[in-house]
């Protein structure tokens, strides 16, 4: 094709495609909301979300998925943690723990799994060996594996013994579902004692929750849950716009957020548990050395960012614990932005002309804009930054299994983040032995405030040595329809319970 | 030949997705240790040397078995029949839509193709096959859908097809952004074909005894210009159907598209293959029935290959 024929060609393609908008846009006036009157307990929810899980189960593989739509809500936990973060007790209604701090000993609700089976201590037995148990790929299971035995006491009660007083225990236990023994492939079903069924489950499509009629606790406010996945953020900007979906459970896009204000859907913003770190590979040089890591920090406007990524939403933070815990310290300022100081720092370590580096680039979510940025900032105190984009799965064959990177670029989700600080052999290789003896004594603390002031300690230490960069918190957006109530605001780790999620 | 093919798509996909990546890293999260993904890969069977899996899975396609889904343990053949709900309606429905446009579009551009608005008529197709279908798509829904809100942005009813006019509802926009690109494509065939015909001695030996030009272009022209289109229309189809795939994700249905772009996503080798494998069969199978429709209508064809001459099936 001649390029006199390509410009002809690309004029008409353009002429006909505004035309086109013009027209869309002509008739975008009109867009028609549910009528606002009393909530109707019959009324089925359509959830709009782009978290599918991989499978059905928890132990293995089971993404941050799996827990929007069952924990809670379908599965229940001995414990159940709110949305403020406290713990409750849940299928535990009594708690007894000895002297020493080792043996927990629970009875039990009155409580059926959907199948009709009666919740028994063989099935608390069962559920805790098979989470912490060799097949298990569950993201918590390292925090329970302080589980040294489970005893059946009688079939209402049971005994859990631990190798070492661990006080987040019965908080970790609020992630763990209770399954029915007798419940056979998970992957595919489900069996558990929440105030929902699972009626349908059609991969890549929907998961269809259904009231559970038998619920030993408070029935839910709505007549059923349907979770609608969408691989495509545009598909489910225009589900919600359309009236397809009543809610979205995350909104990754704050471009939108404008439209969607302006057609009368209610902006949900709470707090997350979701830091976007630049992590470096604090093994080799140079950044094995703490005044090149906060030369680095000092670099970044992360204000900027913020505002750039977030359109000012979220929150800056200056280490890994954000605000919703109890041990949070503000260390927002404590590797300012000072080009000057970084500049300095620079020149402390030895590298006054700069030094280049790679960050290995997920290709998902933000990350690539943030790298860009990162490279712009980093430019203006001689650092030269290589960008290489990745697939999530070559991130964890080379950053994450091999070890093999330089600097990378991660949205790490879960709330008590902190502890993989602790451990040498992690990803980033951060080697502080106070920072591992805190952590590890936290853990085994008897009371939380001694707890509280071993986490602060080392939370102060990580952000001293500037172990990462800890560029922001995410803001949790979630986007309903005019009517819709009852909508959970922080979603701690992507927990979503739908119970009281009601619409008009 | 079918099956050497069909041989060789099999081998080259089951190298080739090993070589690219590991299933396991789709499972884990951050904060697995090196002992889970062992496990997770001992699991999937992906820790055995690869001639081993290469055989077991040489066994299961034998006994028509496309194996279990790594990721959710589905069976992949079930799977793909369920998708097929959406797939084919949308391929076929499409397919026939861009028939029902291409036809006389370029026949009328052909036709008159010496006006200008037969010039019109042909440059219009050329425009409609070059723009690509997923823009097609994101303009009808947003005029369709987001403006006057005829059509659902996406999505397909839960029930699959127990109400067939929900199901093709939600199937309207899709088929519409399909077609138009597709009925683009093939016009420029139908123009090329009917001029190809309009020029031949028989036609004009054909008026010369008598018959009217529509007669003779049924009894003469029709016979002979559908024996090239047969071949043009098996490969639109195999195109309509990738076209299909592509508009599954724009329009958020659960078909064959979402199954295999998920499945790389995942890692999930079993869905690829079972997916790709389903594609190549499909595609390798209508060239096959092409050959075989053409051969029934055009004696010539068969002589020629008794001649042992190969015939150019996919021109």
């Amino acid at each position: 094709m001649t390029s006199r024929r390509l410009t002809r060609l690309l004029t008409a393609s353009a002429a006909a495609s505004a035309g086109l908008l013009v027209l869309s846009g002509c008739a975008a006036g009109d867009t028609s909301t549910s009528g606002s009157g009393a909530p109707d307990p019959a009324a089925e929810i359509v959830i709009g979300s782009q978290n599918e899980p991989t499978n059905l189960d928890q132990i293995f593989g089971g993404s941050s998925g799996v827990t929007e739509v069952f924990t809670g809500n379908v599965y229940e936990g001995l414990f159940r943690i709110t949305d403020d973060a406290e713990v409750e007790p849940l299928l535990a209604t009594e708690t007894e723990v000895s002297d020493d701090g080792l043996v927990y000993t629970f009875t039990l609700a009155d409580a059926a799994f959907h199948s009709g089976d009666p919740l028994t201590a063989d099935d608390v037995k069962y559920s805790l060996e098979r989470f912490v148990g060799e097949d298990s790929i569950a993201a918590r299971k390292r925090q329970l594996s302080v589980i040294d035995s489970v005893d059946v006491v009688d079939d209402n009660t049971v005994a859990v013994t631990l190798t070492q007083p661990s006080i987040s225990f019965t908080y970790n236990l609020g992630y763990v579902w209770i399954v029915n023994d007798e419940a056979g492939e998970l992957t595919t079903s489900a069996d558990g004692t929440g105030p929902y069924a699972l009626a349908d489950y059609r991969k890549g499509d929907s998961i269809t929750l259904e009231v559970n009629e038998d619920y030993w606790g408070d029935a839910p406010a709505n007549g059923g849950v349907v979770y609608q996945y969408y691989a495509d953020p545009t598909a489910l900007n225009n589900a919600l716009l359309t009236g397809a979906v009543d809610l979205v459970t995350s909104q990754s896009n704050p471009d939108s957020l404008t439209e969607f204000e302006a057609a009368g859907f209610q902006i949900i913003e709470g707090t997350s548990t979701t830091k976007e770190l630049l992590a470096f590979n604090d093994r080799i040089e140079p950044f094995s050395n703490v005044n090149v890591r906060k030369a680095v920090y000092s670099a970044i406007d992360r204000e900027k960012l913020l505002d750039a990524i977030w359109d000012g939403r979220g929150e800056l933070i200056g280490s890994m614990v954000p605000p919703s815990e109890p041990w949070y310290l503000d260390l927002a300022d404590n590797n300012p932005y000072d080009p000057e100081l970084s500049a300095q720092l620079l020149a402390d370590a030895g590298y006054a002309d700069g030094f280049a580096f790679t960050i290995d680039t997920p290709d998902s979510g933000v990350h690539s804009t943030v790298a860009e940025f990162l490279k712009s900032e980093l430019a203006k105190v001689g650092i030269t930054v290589d960008i290489n984009i990745i697939t999530d799965d070559e991130w964890y064959q080379k950053v994450y299994n091999d070890k093999n990177f330089e600097a990378t670029l991660q949205g790490h989700v879960n709330d008590r983040d902190i502890n993989f600080y602790g451990n040498p052999d992690f990803y980033w290789g951060y080697d502080n032995a106070d920072v591992q003896t805190w952590l590890a004594a936290s853990e085994a603390a008897s009371s939380v405030e001694e707890q509280t002031e071993l986490i602060a300690q080392a939370n102060q230490q990580i952000s001293d040595d500037a172990a990462s960069i800890w560029l922001y918190l995410n803001p949790q957006l979630r986007i309903a329809a005019e009517g819709v109530t009852g909508v959970p605001q922080n979603g701690l780790n992507s927990l979503f319970y739908v119970y009281d999620i009601t619409k008009a | 030949m079918l099956l050497l093919a069909f041989a060789l798509a099999v081998t080259i996909l089951f190298v080739v997705l090993r070589v690219l990546g590991n299933p396991v890293f789709a499972l884990i999260s951050v904060g697995a240790t090196d002992a889970e993904i062992a496990a997770a890969a001992t699991r999937l069977g992906v820790d055995r040397p690869i001639w081993e899996q290469f055989l077991s899975y040489l066994g299961q396609l034998l006994s028509f078995d496309l194996g279990q889904s790594f990721t959710n343990h589905l069976d992949v053949g079930d799977e793909i029949v369920r998708r097929l709900n959406v797939t084919l309606p949308l391929t076929l429905l499409s397919f026939l839509l861009s028939v029902l446009i291409a036809v006389p579009v370029g026949f009328f551009a052909a036709w008159k193709s010496r006006t200008w608005y037969g010039t019109a008529f042909s440059a219009v197709s050329q425009l409609g096959g070059a723009i690509p279908v997923f823009w097609v798509g994101i303009l009808l829904v947003a005029v369709l859908s987001l403006g006057w809100r005829m059509f659902p942005a996406g999505g397909f009813p839960r029930t699959d097809w127990e109400d067939p006019g929900a199901a093709l509802y939600a199937l309207t926009l899709p088929v519409i952004t399909i077609a138009i690109v597709a009925g683009s494509d093939l016009a420029r065939y139908v123009r090329s074909a009917t001029l190809d015909i309009l020029g031949q001695q028989y036609l004009r030996a054909a008026r010369a005894t008598g018959q009217s030009f529509a007669t003779a272009l049924w009894r003469h022209g029709v016979r002979n210009g559908v024996v090239p289109l047969i071949s043009i229309l098996a490969i639109q189809l195999s195109t309509t159907f990738v076209g299909a795939v592509i508009i599954e994700r724009v329009f958020a249905l659960p078909g064959l598209g979402d199954m295999l772009l998920v499945g790389i996503k995942e890692q999930d080798f079993p869905s690829v293959q079972g997916v790709l494998l389903f594609s190549t069969a499909l595609v390798l199978l209508l060239g096959f029935l092409a050959d075989v429709l053409q051969r029934l209508i055009d004696p010539r064809l068969r002589d020629s290959l008794s001649g042992n001459r190969r015939v150019k099936a996919a021109a």
